[in-house]
């Protein structure tokens, strides 16, 4: 079966998420591939969910927030690219392509431009392939395991 | 041939075992200390910044 | 009645040992309270004792040290059966601590650098380390060395965490109290410890944080009364729990972390990264980056002690 990429969107309420209900409504097409999840603000995505959705099987985390200098609650926009920013210095040590991981700032008006930003990440990250990040960690784990050692009964221990 | 484990050695920092073979006279055939231990800092702290590395390198020892 | 409780270290300093042992006159309050049966540091006791008790029949176990070999897992798994309570003591136990930086590698790496590369190491005939060994009729084991470090808590079912790079000695006290008071909070809990951030209790002045530089430690004096991170030093104290009395912070150094991350946060090294990337001033992409190339080692910086118990433990094959 050909690899379909599993996204997971995280999109502001103010602006993606609402530009996401345009697209709808205009009847845009685009890749199937997003998983939305509406949050308040850009700067309400704990860095940790990124990390989260990454382990529990999604292939690439899309980020949309309003543009700056639009955020509907003035700066929450700003701490989102930077934590964007420094979150994608960290992947690569884990092994992570950064690509991964995208912030994109897409206002109400732009349904279009949601539909295309989705398409051009699926396509990027189809080329980067699965993650299967959790998989991964535990097959590296499978020969940490208690061996037979053979502690026979005769093995006499002294003080 | 009779064997004598002294497992774990105590009173000291980390771990370690004392495995004694005896021969069929009783005698010790041969003894070995083993540390089964090991945590690889010597690996680890490569390239960590370097004002970390005797704040890191305190954890080999804490006795 | 006395209490029961075992004392053993798996991949550990022995700093947490040397913390109980800290607790100086009250060791010998701790000694009225319990009888000790198993404590490598101090006592002569072997594992054939630990072995040949009743399942159950110890009341408690302080287990410091992460899970790094079989002989850690094979022990902890001893003592999980031997134990009414599993206490993990410490940052390794709790969260691999330092030792778990070993994580960015692999078993083969360190085995290699060890044994092999190592510039004072003279091992001409390149031996490593082997499971079994047999010189004549002699046969020997070791314990197998993981590819990955482990929590305690990865590997058995733990009770309670006192945590701490070395955990306080006056928390380990209070601890072992609430054992003996049988005044344990609901299992899981962590024992000895605050329960809000370290910033919280910091006496620091603290304003608007807006950081254009971060310094290390070499290149500026930070002054004694303001925060360390709106100084531009990183600081853990956001994303660390309270309890270990600020020693660090008073001592001229900034947190690192080492009591782990406050309830319910999965993963404390990501948000200390959150919380660092919020305090930060710049807005444009460019400047940002101009500050973020200033953060040294982010990873490991973040995740000084937390890597093995971080969501995603280790680095990806």
């Amino acid at each position: 079966m050909a690899f379909e990429p599993r996204i997971v969107g995280f999109l502001c309420n103010w602006c993606t998420y609402t530009g996401a209900d345009l697209a709808g409504t205009a009847r845009v097409k685009y890749s199937p591939n997003i998983r939305s999840i509406r949050v308040m603000c850009s700067g309400r995505v704990d860095p940790v969910f990124v990390i989260k959705a990454l382990y529990e099987g999604a292939d690439g985390v899309l980020l949309g927030g309003c543009h700056p200098g639009d955020c509907h609650y003035q700066e929450g926009n700003y701490k989102a690219l930077r934590r964007y920013l420094l979150l994608k210095r960290i992947l690569p040590e884990y092994g992570i392509e950064p690509g991964r991981v995208r912030l994109e700032w897409v206002s109400a008006s732009e349904g279009e431009r949601f539909g295309r930003v989705v398409d051009e990440f699926t396509e990027e990250i189809r080329k980067l392939g699965p993650l299967k990040i959790k998989e991964s960690i535990f097959e590296s784990m499978r020969g940490d395991v208690l061996h037979e050692s053979e502690r026979s009964e005769q093995t006499g221990e002294a003080r | 041939m009779k064997r004598i484990a002294i497992d774990p050695i105590t009173r000291l920092e980390g771990h370690g075992k004392i495995t004694i073979f005896l021969n069929d006279e009783g005698a010790v055939d041969n003894a070995y200390l083993q540390i089964p231990e090991l945590r690889g800092f010597e690996k680890f702290v490569e390239g960590l910044p370097v004002e970390e590395i005797p704040r890191v390198v305190t954890r080999i020892c804490g006795v | 009645m006395k209490l029961n409780i075992g004392i053993y270290w798996g991949a550990a300093c022995g700093g947490c040992d040397v913390a109980i042992l800290d607790t100086h006159e009250k060791l010998l309050e701790i000694a009225d309270m319990a009888d000790i049966h198993l404590w490598p540091i101090a006592m002569d006791f072997k594992y054939s004792d630990v072995r040949a008790m009743k399942d159950g029949y110890l009341d408690a176990v302080l287990f410091s040290g992460g899970v790094r070999n079989s002989e850690n897992e094979e022990i902890a798994k001893l003592l999980r059966a031997k134990t009414k309570t599993m206490i993990a003591l410490g940052a390794c136990a709790q969260m691999g601590g330092v030792p778990g930086l070993a994580n960015m590698y692999t078993r083969e790496d360190i085995l290699k650098r060890v044994y092999l590369e190592s510039e004072s190491t003279a091992n001409t005939e390149g031996i490593v380390p082997l499971e079994g060994a047999k010189n004549g009729a002699h046969e020997l084991e070791l314990p197998r060395f993981y590819n990955t470090v482990k929590t305690l808590s990865q590997v058995v079912d733990v009770d309670y965490t006192i945590p701490g790079c070395p955990p306080a000695s006056m928390q380990i006290y209070s601890a072992l109290g609430l054992i003996w008071d049988n005044m344990l909070p609901k299992k899981g809990s962590i024992i000895g410890a605050g329960d809000r951030a370290l910033c919280d209790e910091c006496s620091r002045k603290k304003s608007e944080k807006t950081i254009t530089k971060i310094f290390r430690t070499h290149e500026k004096l930070p002054d004694a009364e303001t925060c360390f991170l709106e100084q531009g030093f990183i600081c853990l104290g956001p994303a660390t729990r309270s309890g270990c009395g600020s020693r660090c912070i008073k001592s001229g150094t900034p947190c690192r972390g080492c009591y782990g991350p406050l309830d319910d946060v999965a993963d404390q090294g990501i948000k200390m990264l959150s919380a660092l990337a919020s305090v930060i001033e710049a807005k444009d992409e460019k400047d940002i980056d101009a500050v973020l190339d200033t953060v040294v080692d982010p990873l490991r910086t973040f995740h000084r002690f937390s890597l093995a118990s971080s969501i995603l433990r280790r680095k990806k094959a």
